[in-house]
């Protein structure tokens, strides 16, 4: 084995092990958050970093050829299409949950979540100019 | 040879991975919860056919990859808009029984 044959072999291989360790966040995050809305962000980022990593290693391992190619329009189609069924999924799931309120704080016009926001944040200037900068103020714009 | 070596733990480590999303789905309380661990299962196994392609030395094998991934990104879309209508069905049934012909205004299968 050439010198180039190493250096695939290796940076190869780190992207690959860099891909196995996301998957296996990915599956740790998901037994271990307690909702499905948390749990899609774990499941989103195995979707596209995860794959992505995996499949970049495995380019370095074909070389140059056409399967490089392939394997390219593979990691850009998941890129466009894990953020639409990650959408379509939450989607579902707020349409069929009746008790949603007891996991998230549901807003019913967005009007109101700007002008909480925007309250948080002078609560935030204002908390900065003074001693105490950590009151962590959590207005939950994760969730709606 | 080493190569060989590489694909084969990548491949088995791949494989526990898949038996986990597999106990999720089994396990998950929500239809979301199911069908989010097929999703992960399917993004696994583009790299396990991936992974194949390579060590098999067979091109097309990545061609059945980029197939797969249309497919489960179809399946998902798919299923998520048809249990959004069998729910927004049901409650439109057991919120009045009588007029089951009753044309949902803004329901949320519509948006």
């Amino acid at each position: 084995m050439g010198i180039v044959d190493w250096f695939r072999l290796i940076v190869g291989s780190a992207f690959l092990i860099c891909g196995l360790v996301i998957f296996f966040t990915e599956i740790f995050g998901v037994f271990h958050l307690k909702y499905v809305l948390n749990r899609m962000h774990a499941a989103a980022m195995g979707d596209t970093l995860g794959i992505s990593a995996c499949l970049v290693g495995l380019m370095f391992f074909s070389g140059l050829n056409f399967t490089t190619l392939k394997l390219m329009l593979i990691v850009c189609f998941l890129w466009f299409s894990s953020p639409v069924s990650s959408h379509v999924l939450s989607r579902l799931e707020v349409a069929t949950n009746e008790n949603l309120d007891a996991h998230c704080t549901i807003y019913e016009n967005l009007s109101d979540l700007e002008a909480e926001l925007s309250q948080a944040d002078e609560h935030r200037a204002a908390d900065t100019a003074g001693s105490d900068t950590q009151s962590a103020d959590k207005t939950g714009g994760e969730a709606s | 040879m080493i190569f060989h070596y590489i694909y084969i733990t990548v491949v088995i480590i791949l494989a526990l991975m898949v038996f986990a999303c597999l106990i999720r789905a089994v396990r998950g309380p929500r239809i979301a919860d199911r069908l989010m661990a097929v999703n992960m299962m399917g993004t696994m196994v583009m790299v396990m056919i991936s992974v194949l392609a390579l060590m098999l030395n067979e091109g097309y094998l990545v061609d059945v990859c980029l197939i797969y991934a249309m497919i489960s990104f179809l399946a998902v879309v798919v299923l998520s808009k048809v249990y959004i209508g069998i729910y927004t069905e049901k409650r439109e049934e057991t919120r009045n029984p009588d007029s089951n012909t009753k044309e949902g205004g803004n329901s949320d299968g519509n948006r």
